[in-house]
């Protein structure tokens, strides 16, 4: 097989979306100890109680070893090289409208294609976009206000609403939880606040857009969305990242509550940096990500995309509490050059008749390292739970490696629990099929790729699927032949 | 745990030093003795012992099994037989193999049968080359460790060029209760050179209900074309410990059939690791576990395809009643170069009580891009429908639900090498059925 000259050319060009914007950012000197925390804590003019939560997280994260038992490789992270604070400068009380915000980043939403305004009209998503560490603009939370959803920046939250913020956050992942979760609790620095009252089904789909800028600075967010009861509320997450020669850290903690027959949707295209040929200065994404499933009948879905990133660590998962409720894990996520990805998700069945689906989508090329590591417990009051769980691998190319890693513990016997796994090649047949009907080798393989991945990108929300397929046709480009 | 535990564990192995061994084999014991100290005892942060704690092995006062007892007469060895078995015997008592009580047949030229303390004393140079050598001594985890280091006693089978052996060897390892918990260390030793076929039953098996540890190892070498089909059937008394290692490498063409029954031992540990080393090799792991009451099944497997063409398939079944447990384990490893494999593995539990427990880890680990991989994994209860079939026609509940298990068992069962073993095993598991409570 041959491929294309075009596509060779696709595939060794530069990283598309990388660039660093020139703005003054007002970043702390490497280093992590208690006053760094405190300064973090200062700086953000947070509360007591938010230092006192972030000092109780360092004190901890300084007994825990970080942990080494995922299949990636990677040179050992020195915390004390890494900068814990970094927002772009701005006036005291902070831009409060577009015009007030710094022209420089405006200009690199829209390298990236994201114009703010456009966006909200033409999509009718509100973006509240993070670019570096804290929150620059927030739209449409005037109508969702009127809706009584609270869509804002986790700083915000903490000024407005600290009683939610205390009540719940580290609720889901506290800060004992892993060595990346409390770095997270000690330093985060922002992230986004949602909170759904009861009965309310959001009216549009909530977005935000991520974006690492300075250089050396760890990004570490922290999401925190809480569903009352029989609410509903669609979350979109997306990223892209300028490219730099330093890898760079991010820890970032997903926390998702749903009570009482409220359903939260939380979808996801990661497309950070994956570094060089070589793997050479790509994001680490270490990130956790949980969601509690605590009232009857509440279900929470996660879907993911995940092309980029030199090596991910993610497993979004799901604490089935409440009686019937649902968990749910799509992905998709793609290893190629020297990319290393070890994700998977949790599903925790403690409550009755909780059921749970799990389908894994991972295409490894190049010289890219799959893990798939997923976890289904099923505990001994969880009767009539149920799981089913499909991961399927589909390997490019003879240098890549597809692992599968399911821990499944079932204590309770009317559990019904499978997991199937298959690896598989693009076969010839398939191949020879396509290219028989006019279609160039290229085309076919990204038709049958999509068609891999299909099942996933169907739970994508539809402007999210049309992205996802393409961002999945570039990232394959090239890696047949 | 603390090492100081297994010291104590282990203490008796100070004293497993009588008799006179070849200096290549001391070596041997010797480098295993330091492999167990720079392993350390695992804890249950140690990926392979994540489900299953050593504690109540460790606890237990062992003591070195001694001489066999003289006691043992022939009219004793009835109620571990299989009946109606066809087969030349080969019994090992504690460990040592006795040969007054095995089996005498007439056996083809080139193959040899016998205690492997009494092959090392007449051919030392032929054990050399195989012995220590398919599970490597500096490779092997703790328990093959600590069997090497006490290396002693066993069975050899040796089957040379081309040999077809018809009969099947049957070897008994029988446990015979002592005054103190003993720890038996058996080691065997199977090669089938080019060609050669042969049938190997391998059960474990106990006299009275005593407190006991069995730590086994059986290397297998099969050469080119070669076939072995190996039956091992695990029935120790209901308070012994089990720790078998299974070590098999693969010529060319050659295939392996196995079948794991498991129903005794209050605790058990199987490894079972295979390696390709020719092309077009097949190999073919099954297994049946039934553990109730008080009873911890713990079966990890190892498939290495590191070559190209070659077919593995690995079938595991598992029944868990009352307070049951088990744990599997299983590892599929594909090789950059192992093209065009084709390996499938498959576990499915059948759990029956609310205590029953099963933790399974089914993984793949591929670095091929021309292969077919599978796993699947099932846990779940008797279908509502089939034992309603059942009952429309006249069948109790609770018989229609042991004919359903035994269904669910028969198909390992049905792989087992001969119909009177066949019997023997579906009747046990019949017993151990109707003894459980079916709710």
């Amino acid at each position: 097989m041959t491929s294309a000259p075009a596509v060779d050319d696709i595939v060794k060009s530069e990283y598309e979306h990388g660039f660093t914007t020139e703005i003054d950012s007002d970043t702390l000197p490497p280093g992590l100890d208690e006053d760094v925390v405190r300064a973090i804590s200062k700086r953000k003019g947070e509360p007591e109680f938010m230092t006192e939560w972030r000092l109780r997280a360092y004190r901890h994260w300084l007994t825990m070893r970080e942990p080494e038992w995922a299949a990636v490789n990677y040179p050992k992270i020195d915390f004390q090289a890494i900068s814990y604070f970094s927002a772009p400068k701005r006036p005291e009380d902070g831009p409060k409208s577009l015009d007030e915000v710094d022209p420089a980043l405006l200009e690199t939403y829209e390298k990236l294609g994201i114009p703010i305004e456009e966006q909200k009209a033409l999509a009718g998503i509100a973006v509240d976009a993070v670019f570096d560490s804290v929150s620059v603009a927030t739209t449409f939370r005037k109508s969702l206000a009127e809706a009584g959803v609270i869509f804002c920046s986790i700083s915000e939250a903490v000024h407005e609403y600290p009683d939610l913020v205390k009540q719940y956050l580290g609720s889901v992942v506290p800060h004992t939880d892993n060595y990346y979760a409390c770095l997270n609790a000690a330093v985060f620095s922002d992230g986004t606040f949602v909170y759904v009252p009861k009965g309310v089904r959001c009216p549009m789909e909530l977005s935000t857009y991520f974006r690492i800028n300075a250089r050396n600075t760890g990004q570490f967010e922290r999401t925190l969305i809480v569903a009352e009861a029989g609410s509903y509320v669609s979350y979109l997450e997306g990223c892209t990242a300028p490219q730099r020669d330093e890898n760079q850290l991010h820890a970032a903690v997903v926390e998702l509550i749903a009570m009482e027959d409220a359903e939260i949707k939380y979808s996801t295209v990661q497309n950070w940096y994956p570094g060089d040929a070589e793997g050479r200065g790509g994001i680490y994404n270490f990130v956790t990500k949980r969601g509690d499933c605590r009232g009857a009948r509440s279900k929470i879905s996660w879907t993911q995309v995940e092309t980029g990133s030199a090596i991910t660590w993610k497993y979004p998962s799901c604490l089935l509490r409440g009686d019937d409720s649902v968990g749910e894990f799509y992905s998709v996520a793609v290893t190629k050059g020297r990319q290393q990805a070890d994700t998977g998700t949790k599903m925790i069945h403690i409550g009755k008749n909780t059921r749970s689906t799990i389908v894994s989508k991972g295409i490894s090329a190049g010289q890219g390292e799959q893990t798939y590591r997923g976890l289904v417990r099923i505990s001994q009051r969880a009767e009539g739970a149920r799981n089913h769980t499909q991961c399927d691998s589909l390997l490019i190319g003879d240098r890549c490696t597809a692992n599968t890693v399911p821990y499944i513990e079932v204590k309770h016997p009317s559990a019904k629990m499978e997991h199937e796994a298959t690896t598989s090649k693009i076969s010839d047949d398939q191949l020879f099929y396509c290219r028989s009907r006019g279609l160039t080798e290229e085309d076919a393989v990204s038709m049958i790729v999509n068609g891999f991945c299909k099942e996933v990108f169907n739970e994508l929300p539809m402007e999210f699927a049309v992205e996802a397929q393409k961002l999945l046709s570039i990232s394959l480009e090239g890696a047949v032949g | 745990m603390s090492d100081a535990a297994f010291t104590a564990f282990a203490g008796w192995l100070s004293e497993s030093g009588e008799g006179s061994r070849p200096d290549w084999l001391e070596s041997q014991r010797l480098l295993a003795r330091e492999r167990l100290a720079d392993l350390g005892v695992p804890d249950r942060k140690t990926e392979a012992w994540r489900y299953t704690s050593l504690k109540g092995l460790m606890e237990q006062g062992f003591g070195r099994t001694g001489e066999t007892m003289a006691a043992l007469q022939p009219d004793d060895l009835e109620e571990v037989l299989v009946p109606g078995l066809d087969a030349q015997r080969i019994l090992l008592v504690n460990g040592r193999y006795l040969p007054e009580l095995s089996g005498q047949g007439d056996l083809p030229a080139g193959v040899r049968i016998g205690g492997l303390r009494e092959l090392l004393a007449s051919e030392p140079d032929r054990l050399r080359e195989h012995l220590n050598a398919v599970a490597e001594t500096d490779a092997q985890p703790l328990f093959a460790a600590l069997n090497t280091a006490g290396l002693d006693d066993g069975l050899v089978l040796w089957v040379g060029r081309g040999v077809v052996l018809e009969r099947p060897i049957e070897l008994v390892h029988l446990s015979v209760g002592l005054d103190e918990p003993r720890v038996a260390q058996p080691r065997h030793l199977v090669v089938l050179e080019d060609g050669a076929q042969a049938t190997l039953i391998e059960r474990y098996v106990s006299l009275g209900d005593s407190i006991y540890c069995t730590n086994t190892v059986l290397e297998l070498s099969l050469g080119r074309d070669a076939l072995l089909r190996h039956d091992r059937i695990q029935m120790e008394s209901a308070n012994a410990f089990h720790i078998s290692g299974l070590y098999l490498t693969q010529g060319a063409d050659s295939r392996y059939l196995g079948v794991n029954i498991g129903l005794g031992a209050s605790w058990s540990r199987t490894d079972l690791n295979c390696r390709f080393q020719g092309e077009h090799a097949e190999c073919d792991l099954q297994g049946l576990y039934v553990a109730g009451d008080g009873q911890l099944m713990d079966y990890h497997l190892d498939v290495q395809h590191t070559q190209p063409n070659c077919n593995s398939r690995e079938i595991f079944k598992g029944i868990l009643h009352g307070h049951g447990r088990a744990v599997f384990d299983g590892r599929v490893f594909v090789a950059r170069e192992a093209q065009k494999t084709d390996a499938a593995m498959s576990n499915r539990n059948l759990l029956l009580s609310e205590s029953a427990e099963v933790d399974t880890k089914p993984q793949l680990e591929i670095n091929a891009d021309d292969v077919k991989c599978s796993h699947g994994t099932t846990v779940g209860q008797i279908e509502p429908e089939m034992l309603f079939y059942l009952r429309s026609r006249g069948i109790g509940a609770s018989l229609a639900r042991r004919m359903l298990c035994l269904g669910f068992a028969e198909e390992i069962i049905q792989r087992l090498s001969a119909e009177a073993l066949r019997d023997h095993v579906s009747e046990r598991v019949g017993r151990r059925l109707e003894s459980a409570p079916m709710n």
